[in-house]
């Protein structure tokens, strides 16, 4: 495919509302996933696998933690001479009843469109994590009459939150509107057409779409034109067929690293034919001491283990110490757990240590979340502490 | 500006004595330790020093090691109008410049070494696993005015004959050279690391290639040349962890050592980073029949059997009901079902069938070479 053909936008403007205390200083975007990933990872692998050479990123409220992962993005080959990643700064707070301000929000996005000189755009976040092939979305948009295509796959209707945006399809395939599942007309079936959030269509649709809604007097936000134009116009529906997981609150956090300890999930997420490429530190390999005993888990590198770790997703520079148990957790990176402690269904975020001798145990569907850089010595210091 | 020390690595041997793993490939660039390649330890000891200038002569098998090295980005080695040079013999007008020994190789590049126009120019062995601060090094050369600094280590006196040992003065100057004596004076091995006042040097070399009187080799020519005109030479003395991987049985130690928690060479430390071209690959996957103790894994890997006192490198998959006793396994090597690989170094690529087996003895390491087929044998 010709270099530049496609433009990309990320945007990491994400409700992060459920999420917290993880999400207290990070969007969804930088969320540590599957033991060494930010779910960031997964649109820039799949951008970088379709050779898009300009990416526009939205920035969230917290920036830090997206710059300090991105860098100069040549860990998703996007340091380039032409184009590469362009940062536009989080304007979600301005008060855009200020006409000027207004304009503003829209001309960041034209500007970019404009000079990406590509001919296609493919708008999409960062909570649906997926491995998806924009080059098979692009090829099927071009045979499509749509002007407009959108990614849904088929989930099992228990997996589907009331608030999770869905595709009305018709009997042909094309999407008719982008509607809440709670507001989908009774139905029978066993699954539910899930949309991604994830759009194609021609730049200069897009281009037009946000100078229309410019002159306009009323604010609305890329996702909501999106969803005004394919009920406007009807979209192309792109069926993903491979792994998918929402990660928009801590439960279903947990489910999707947890669902990376099936291998079927963990083979086809992350050991496709798309690699997800993901900022590489120097650590040393992760090191099993003699009495170490770790099954059923992935794990990261620069990892110490002299006790038990099962059923868990434990990240880089992680210590468990002689006589401590890891079970069904998530632990981040550079966190400690003390000589006999034991950590069960909780998720320790970066940094955390956990005293000698402690039992810190969560409900398998709702884990303990400790935050980060948190030292845990009492369990009386996790009093009221918000189980999600 | 002029770079005041300028790093020359000799990476060009050929390192017969790794026999089948040195085959299709530079001994440098033969794995080490999981997730490293010998050079990474030359190379990042180089950018932890501040030295930010490098060449690397390459001769034998080189197509490896370039790739890992690239433009010396992964060790902090590329910045402007400095960094890694990978420096290949080429044919010239006066004949093709092939290295015929490490004097030789500097000799051939002294049109590199001078568009740096440094003061000193430190040269380097890339197979050896240490770490080490050069700068500090640099450091004594200046307050002792050598010409000649040799880096030496302290060695047990019944060992001293299997290497090139510096007999010094009571100032450390260097008053004699004996290679593998076997009466020495003295127990300090020459580590392969000099740091040469580069004017001298340079006068050195090119008036012996003027002359009939080549000097090849720094051990056999140049350092007698120093001692014979009196040139200020110098034995600065390290004292760590330093190992030379130069055979089967010393490249399969080096790595038990490197296994060893409390190793001297404390790779963990983070004030003394080892760097490494690094590739994106998953989290390793240690499965519900994985049992792994006393060992070191690297990302990508996927492991169902058994790990003991062994190294797996990155993207190494273990099947069930294998059992991986006292070994190293380099990068990508795929071991099946009801494997047994003892006392074994399995090279990069190579795949060992269900039910194989590769068993050496603690004194007679087993060897499966890059890229070999091995095992489906039958049991009986």
């Amino acid at each position: 495919m010709r270099r530049g053909e496609i433009a990309a936008i990320i945007d990491l403007n994400e409700d992060v509302h459920d999420l917290l205390p993880l999400t207290a200083h990070r969007p969804i975007g930088t969320l540590p996933f599957a033991g060494r990933y930010r779910l960031l990872d997964f649109p820039l692998s799949a951008i970088t696998n379709a050779d898009i050479h300009s990416v526009g990123l939205f920035m969230p409220e917290s920036e830090r933690s997206v710059q300090d992962h991105l860098r100069n993005g040549s860990a998703w080959n996007l340091d380039l001479i032409q184009g590469g990643v362009f940062l536009f700064p989080y304007v979600a707070t301005r008060d855009y009843n200020d006409p000027k301000l207004r304009e503003r929000y829209y001309e960041n996005y034209t500007q970019f469109l404009r000079r990406s000189s590509s001919k296609y755009t493919v708008v999409m976040g960062a909570k649906n994590v997926a491995n998806v092939d924009l080059n098979a979305i692009l090829a099927y948009h071009k045979v499509s009459d749509a002007g407009i295509t959108a990614v849904y796959k088929k989930m099992p209707r228990a997996w589907v939150h009331p608030t999770d945006w869905t595709l009305s399809l018709s009997e042909q395939g094309a999407a008719s509107s982008v509607i809440r599942a709670e507001d989908r007309p009774d139905e029978s079936g066993e699954t539910v057409p899930v949309f991604m959030e994830i759009y194609l269509l021609a730049t200069i649709d897009l281009i037009d779409l946000l100078d229309t809604a410019a002159q306009t007097d009323e604010f609305r936000r890329l996702p909501q034109l999106l969803r005004e134009a394919v009920l406007a116009q009807n979209a192309n529906a792109f069926e993903y067929t491979g792994y998918l997981a929402r990660i928009d609150s801590i439960p279903r956090y947990f489910r999707a690293n947890m669902d990376m300890l099936t291998e079927s999930n963990y083979q086809s997420l992350l050991f496709s034919n798309i690699p997800i490429l993901t900022k590489s530190k120097n650590e040393v390999p992760s090191f099993f001491s003699k009495e170490s005993v770790v099954t059923d888990s992935l794990l990261g590198t620069g990892a110490y283990v002299e006790g038990q770790v099962q059923d868990s997703i434990v990240f880089r520079n992680v210590v468990v110490h002689r006589g401590a148990t890891v079970a069904d957790s998530i632990v981040m990176q550079g966190s400690k757990i003390s000589a006999g402690a034991t950590v069960r269904h909780a998720i320790l975020d970066k940094g955390v240590v956990i005293g000698p001798n402690l039992t810190i145990e969560g409900q398998p569907d709702h884990p303990l979340v400790i935050g980060k850089n948190r030292t845990i010595f009492r369990v009386s210091e996790l009093e009221g502490e918000g189980n999600a | 500006m002029a770079t005041e020390m300028l790093g020359m690595i000799l990476a060009g041997g050929q390192g017969t004595r790794l026999g089948k793993l040195t085959k299709n490939t530079a001994k440098p660039s033969v794995p080490f330790g999981g997730r490293y390649r010998i050079i990474d330890f030359t190379l990042s000891n180089l950018s932890n020093s501040g030295v930010n200038t490098v060449g690397v002569i390459t001769q034998y098998q080189p197509l490896e090691l370039n790739r890992h090295i690239q433009n010396g980005a992964s060790w902090g080695l590329n910045e402007r109008g400095a960094g890694v040079t990978i420096l290949q013999p080429y044919a010239a007008s006066d004949g093709e410049k092939f290295f015929e020994g490490t004097a030789h190789a500097i000799y051939q590049n002294i049109a590199y070494i001078d568009s740096y126009n440094p003061q000193y120019v430190l040269i380097l062995s890339g197979d050896h696993i240490y770490k080490m601060d050069y700068e500090r090094m640099l450091n004594y050369h200046k307050a002792k005015k050598a010409t000649l600094t040799v880096g030496v280590m302290p060695v047990a006196m019944s060992e001293a004959p299997r290497f090139g040992i510096m007999n010094t003065d009571d100032t450390d100057r260097i008053i004699a050279f004996e290679e593998k004596p076997e009466q020495p004076q003295s127990n300090l091995a020459s580590m392969g690391i000099y740091i040469f006042d580069w004017a001298p040097l340079k006068k050195y070399l090119t008036e012996s290639y003027a002359t009939d009187g080549k000097m090849e080799d720094f051990g056999k020519d140049v350092i007698p040349a120093y001692l014979a005109h009196n040139e200020p030479t110098y034995a600065y003395a390290f004292h760590g962890y330093w190992k030379d991987v130069g055979t089967i049985q010393s490249l399969w130690e080096a790595n038990m050592e490197f296994l060893a928690p409390n190793n001297a060479l404390n790779i963990a430390n983070r004030n003394w980073r080892i760097y490494s071209e690094t590739e994106a690959l998953p989290p390793m996957f240690l499965t519900k029949t994985a049992k792994v103790n006393r060992a070191m894994i690297t990302d990508g890997s996927y492991v169902a059997g058994e790990i003991d006192h062994s190294i797996l490198s990155q993207n190494v998959k273990v099947g069930e009901g294998s059992v991986v006793r006292d070994s190293m396994v380099m990068p990508n090597v795929v071991i099946g079902k009801n494997v047994t690989v003892d006392h074994a170094i399995i090279g990069e690529d190579a795949v060992v069938g269900d039910n194989g087996e590769v068993i050496g003895t603690k004194d007679k390491i087993a060897v499966v070479g890059y890229g070999e087929a091995v095992g489906r044998k039958e049991k009986a």
